[in-house]
């Protein structure tokens, strides 16, 4: 019992010796000697004066297509940075057919304020079980695209007609990934969530077939994999394939019902109700012409392929 | 007991008013001055070297690859690999970085021919999706590398070991000259239309057998009457096929082969061998046989109740997958499956193609010779698959049999003992 008692006592000084420091107010002191500081900057290469000037200093915009291992979210994945002949390509497409469409539509200010302000490249994909990732969000800041290697628009040596698949997606996960920082500073209404409950399909999504999905409602497999994603994989959608596309899409649902009893007529009011909430969203919380900035971004879109 | 405590008491009391006190460094640079300074030393280093480094990096899926790198001040690295035909004789530039993560690191910020390996698209590299070669292209700098000719550095996420050591002048004009390219030629001796290859250095006559895809090179010979064998992990140089291991049999050593040559018209490879220029020979058969092997290759995946599988089919005269045996809608590969069932008393084998659902091809019984070889006859067929019921049946049931040669221990080759032309390379990949 003794031993413990001189424990406490040594244990007691040293605990008010902690307090009493952790009163004293503390000088900033030598920030010279705050580890990182001063190192000599990188050299800044041709691709790096082009982002500025384009995206950095007009929009805010940093893009680092350098390795940097931190900027991915997981880091036990195996990733290689972009090629870098790939960059500026692929930045051009990120200004044309995201960032032109919703300056012009919803103004420079809205654009500004709630763009995420870095992207960060990875060359390859990330890849998860059998599928690909191709793009995060990040809290509203960050947007992570991955598979930079391999896209192509046209007029890019080598391209050939299928590669618009490519191009789309890309662009598809650009408009995926700002969708959800728009619901995530306004929350989209409740109703959208009513609209396929009880068909979500959770991690499951990897099993199901485009046709499958759409036979419950939803745009893409990804889409019934939870609300949120539902959400932007609709607004994704409806500005990619444009407003022809989505009643093409809508009308390909296919004949009978779904392997979860939902008839083609239900699945395809499901998609245009999803359609009409979107379009409501984007005029009551953001005051913007949805129907305006999909003509222009599936116009844009259309010269990339 | 009691005396114990009154020992620590003192020591804590010590430690109490160390932690008081302001602290004076023992150092008389602050810690990011002498970071800043060493990563200044090893920039200088890497720019200094006149002529570049020579690098070789040994990824975690096993083999070495070769690389030459010359670093400039401005965050630029021009490079060479032996990594294929195309990245030994184009100079890629890209970006690099010195900088301080755990410990002073230099990394390969854009794509560059480093980055092959670790692509995590097997498509690039032929490694598993998700993983690539599992390589590096970020490395800290071991400890005590300054100043003696070599920088050994270590992968950050895979631990990758790359080896850098200082190029000369020769070296760096003979990258620039596709050195590389030359030594490269090495990788032709898979064109060679028969399997059995031979060389004779110093009066003695090898047997030389290479895996290109891993970068092996094995050597046998006989002693007298005793088959000794030799293996070896190799990479390209500017001046010829480097050694991992070097190769001692009595007088002679050879740490490279050098001068490499290809004729192709004659589809023969030469090289200089120490210092006998030698040229590779075909032959018919083994100098060595492993009378055992075909027994052995049964038995291994009898014991698994498993099979043997062939993704390309048999090459013949050094074409790979001559009678086209892939082309067979969904074609998933070929099998060997041993004692697969029995009919009437006699148990036979499968050598058959496979799409996923259904085996197509002959059912075999094997026999074995004393000279080692194993040689099938045909029992029956599984489907009606022409191609592989006719023609590749035909090659199957052979009456000279096949040789088998074990390259790794999950991997052999089933040699035609006919004339060492037609082959079959089969592994166990489960």
């Amino acid at each position: 019992m003794k031993k413990r008692f001189i424990f406490f006592n040594c244990f007691a000084v040293l605990g008010f010796a902690l307090v009493l420091q952790s009163c004293k107010e503390e000088d900033l002191g030598d920030v010279e000697t705050i580890s990182g500081l001063n190192r000599p900057a990188p050299v800044q290469t041709s691709i790096d004066k082009w982002i500025a000037d384009s995206l950095t200093t007009p929009y805010n915009i940093a893009v680092n297509y350098k390795w940097d291992q931190f900027e991915f979210t997981d880091i036990s994945k195996t990733l290689v940075p972009p090629k870098e002949e790939m960059v500026i390509p692929f930045s051009q497409v990120v200004r044309r057919a995201w960032i032109a469409p919703y300056v012009e539509q919803a103004g420079i200010v809205f654009f500004n304020k709630y763009s995420p302000k870095l992207f960060v490249l990875s060359g390859s994909a990330q890849y998860q079980y059998q599928s690909k990732v191709l793009g995060q969000a990040e809290g509203g800041r960050k947007i992570i695209v991955f598979d930079i290697n391999n896209f192509k628009v046209k007029g890019m040596n080598g391209y050939v007609p299928s590669d618009s698949v490519v191009v789309k997606e890309g662009i598809r996960t650009l408009q995926h990934e700002f969708g959800h920082i728009l619901h995530q500073n306004i929350m989209y209404p409740v109703e959208f969530k009513r609209v396929s409950e009880g068909l979500f399909q959770g991690v499951n999504w990897l099993n199901l077939s485009d046709a499958e999905a759409l036979a419950d409602g939803f745009v893409t497999p990804y889409a019934s994999s939870k609300y949120d994603d539902d959400f932007v994989e609709t607004i994704a959608i409806l500005l990619t394939e444009g407003k022809d596309g989505y009643t093409r899409l809508v009308n390909s649902v296919q004949e009978g019902a779904s392997l979860n009893g939902t008839s083609k007529a239900d699945a395809q009011a499901k998609l245009r109700r999803k359609e009409a909430l979107v379009v409501n969203y984007f005029k009551t919380a953001w005051g913007v012409d949805f129907y305006s900035l999909q003509a222009k971004c599936r116009a844009e879109f259309v010269k990339l392929i | 007991m009691k005396k114990n405590f009154s020992i620590f008491l003192p020591f804590l009391l010590f430690i109490g008013i160390i932690s008081c006190k302001t602290e004076d460094s023992v150092f008389e640079q602050t810690s990011n001055e002498r970071i800043n300074a060493s990563l200044a030393e090893y920039q200088k280093q890497l720019v200094g070297a006149e002529y570049g480094w020579k690098g070789a990096i040994y990824p975690g899926t096993g083999s070495v690859y070769s690389f030459y790198f010359k670093f400039n001040d401005q965050n630029r690295v021009i490079m060479y690999s032996d990594f294929d035909k195309e990245t030994a004789v184009t100079a890629k530039e890209s970006s690099y970085l010195v900088k301080a993560l755990q410990s002073p690191s230099l990394i390969f910020d854009t794509y560059s021919y480093l980055h092959l390996l670790a692509d995590p698209e097997g498509s690039v590299n032929g490694g598993v999706y998700g993983e690539g070669l599992i390589s590096d292209f970020e490395f800290s700098f071991g400890a005590d590398t300054l100043n003696n000719g070599t920088l050994t550095l270590t992968g950050t996420k895979n631990k990758t070991r790359l080896v850098l050591t200082k190029a000369s002048q020769e070296e760096s004009v003979a990258y620039g000259n596709g050195g590389l390219a030359k030594s490269l030629l090495f990788s032709n001796i898979d064109l060679y239309p028969i399997y059995f290859k031979r060389v004779t250095i110093g009066g003695v006559t090898y047997e030389i057998n290479v895996n290109t895809t891993a970068r092996t090179v094995t050597l046998s010979w006989l002693e007298g009457t005793t088959a000794k064998s030799f293996t070896t992990e190799y990479y390209y140089s500017s001046t010829g096929v480097a050694f991992i291991t070097p190769f001692v049999n009595g007088g002679l050593t050879l740490n490279s082969l050098t001068n490499l040559t290809w004729d192709a018209s004659k589809l023969s490879l030469g090289f200089t061998a120490g210092t006998a220029n030698v040229t590779v020979v075909g032959a018919a058969k083994p100098l060595i046989v492993d009378v055992a092997a075909p027994k052995r290759f049964r038995q291994f995946v009898i014991d698994k109740g498993s099979y043997w599988i062939s993704e390309t089919g048999f090459t013949v005269s050094g074409k790979e997958d001559y009678f086209g045996i892939t082309k067979i809608p969904d074609f998933y590969y070929m099998l060997f499956f041993p004692d697969i069932a029995s009919s009437q008393g006699t148990t036979y084998d499968a050598f058959t193609a496979y799409d996923q659902t259904n085996l197509m091809g002959p059912a075999v019984v094997p026999s074995y010779t004393s000279d080692g070889r194993i040689i099938f006859s045909i029992l029956g067929t599984y489907g009606t698959n022409t191609l592989m019921n006719t023609t590749v049946a035909e090659q199957i049931e052979d009456a000279s049999g096949y040789y088998l040669v074990q390259t790794s221990p999950i991997r052999y080759d089933m040699v035609s003992a006919k004339d060492a032309k037609t082959w079959i390379s089969w592994w166990y990949p489960f």
